[in-house]
């Protein structure tokens, strides 16, 4: 990797910790559009169409811990290791998938 | 507007679904012609930073909030909507299976409308408007129509899986995402200047025919 990729990452990675570290504390807890729509519409917040079973429990349910879901610092690790996760993936997938000459 | 699960009928999600393997069919054969190895780290980023940047949500008007989204600025950045379908369906996938934003079941529908549809109304936009207005004014606008033109979308899966009436979900997703999409325009032009000053052999648009 050439090192101005590596600034790139640099940087990207920054910008991704102060946002995950900012996220916690500054965002919105109204709903978003989608949610309130389907308040608007007169939907409970547990609606669904069909029960679905089968599908686990997230790890990090709404990017906090299961058992402190209140817990702002934690939410700031459980965003990091996302951002991390995401990161890799994405790269890993890139990779997987690019050109080849 | 992650759609979560049991939004929509499993038998819905399947076709949803289909659509998914389609694209994914196309931004792969995309990414075997197109992606070279120096975008890599680019398209690895970008994937981070919206997954970061979608847990900010910002307060709009009537009680609401709206986070950017990014399936336009994927989609200009490389000039092609095939890019926004791998980065989403990495994101919403991590963020369906680890933080349950998003339903795994509605992964196909939220793929469509924030990268197939997110992305293609975005980066057309963008090409119609960029010689009458400039680029970025036009990617401005791809961004914001995006977001209203995916809200639209998602509006209607959700008429069509009886979740919300049309007459109460249209109105209301385009009401609300007129002004997310508003959040959508500044931060897409913002990254796109700021790629544009310290790493323009990044963006697509400065590429030359025949440069690979």
């Amino acid at each position: 990797m050439e090192q101005k990729d590596k600034y790139l990452i640099a940087v990207a990675v920054v910008i991704c910790i102060i946002i995950c570290c900012l996220s916690p504390y500054i965002a919105s807890g109204d709903p978003d559009g989608l949610e309130k729509s389907a308040e608007d519409a007169g939907l409970k917040e547990d609606y669904s169409v069909e029960e679905i079973k089968g599908i686990p429990e997230s790890t990090f349910p709404d990017y906090a811990f299961a058992n402190d879901p209140e817990n702002q610092p934690l939410q700031i690790v459980a965003l990091l290791i996302g951002v991390i996760i995401t990161l890799v993936v994405g790269y890993g997938v890139a990779a997987v998938v690019r050109r080849r000459n | 507007m992650h759609i979560p699960d049991g939004f929509i009928p499993i038998s819905q999600c399947l076709i949803y679904y289909v659509i998914l393997i389609v694209a994914l069919y196309f931004s792969v054969k995309w990414a075997r012609s197109n992606l070279d190895e120096k975008r890599i780290p680019l398209l690895a980023v970008l994937a981070a930073g919206i997954f970061a940047i979608m847990s900010m949500n910002m307060p709009i008007p009537f009680g609401t909030s709206g986070h950017m989204v990014g399936g336009a600025l994927v989609a200009i950045v490389f000039l092609a909507p095939e890019a926004a379908v791998l980065v989403f369906t990495v994101v919403l996938l991590i963020q369906a299976l680890i933080f349950g934003d998003g339903g795994i079941t509605a992964l196909g529908a939220n793929v469509l409308n924030m990268a197939i549809i997110g992305g293609s109304v975005g980066l057309y936009t963008f090409k119609a408007l960029q010689g009458a207005i400039g680029k970025y004014a036009a990617a401005g606008v791809g961004a914001w129509l995006a977001t209203v033109l995916a809200a639209l979308a998602c509006a209607l899966e959700m008429a069509i899986a009886g979740t919300f009436p049309i007459n109460v979900g249209v109105p209301s997703m385009v009401l609300y995402h007129f002004f997310i999409g508003i959040i959508e325009a500044v931060l897409t032009v913002i990254v796109l200047v700021a790629l544009d000053k310290f790493r323009p052999d990044l963006l697509a648009w400065n590429k030359t025919e025949g440069d690979a």
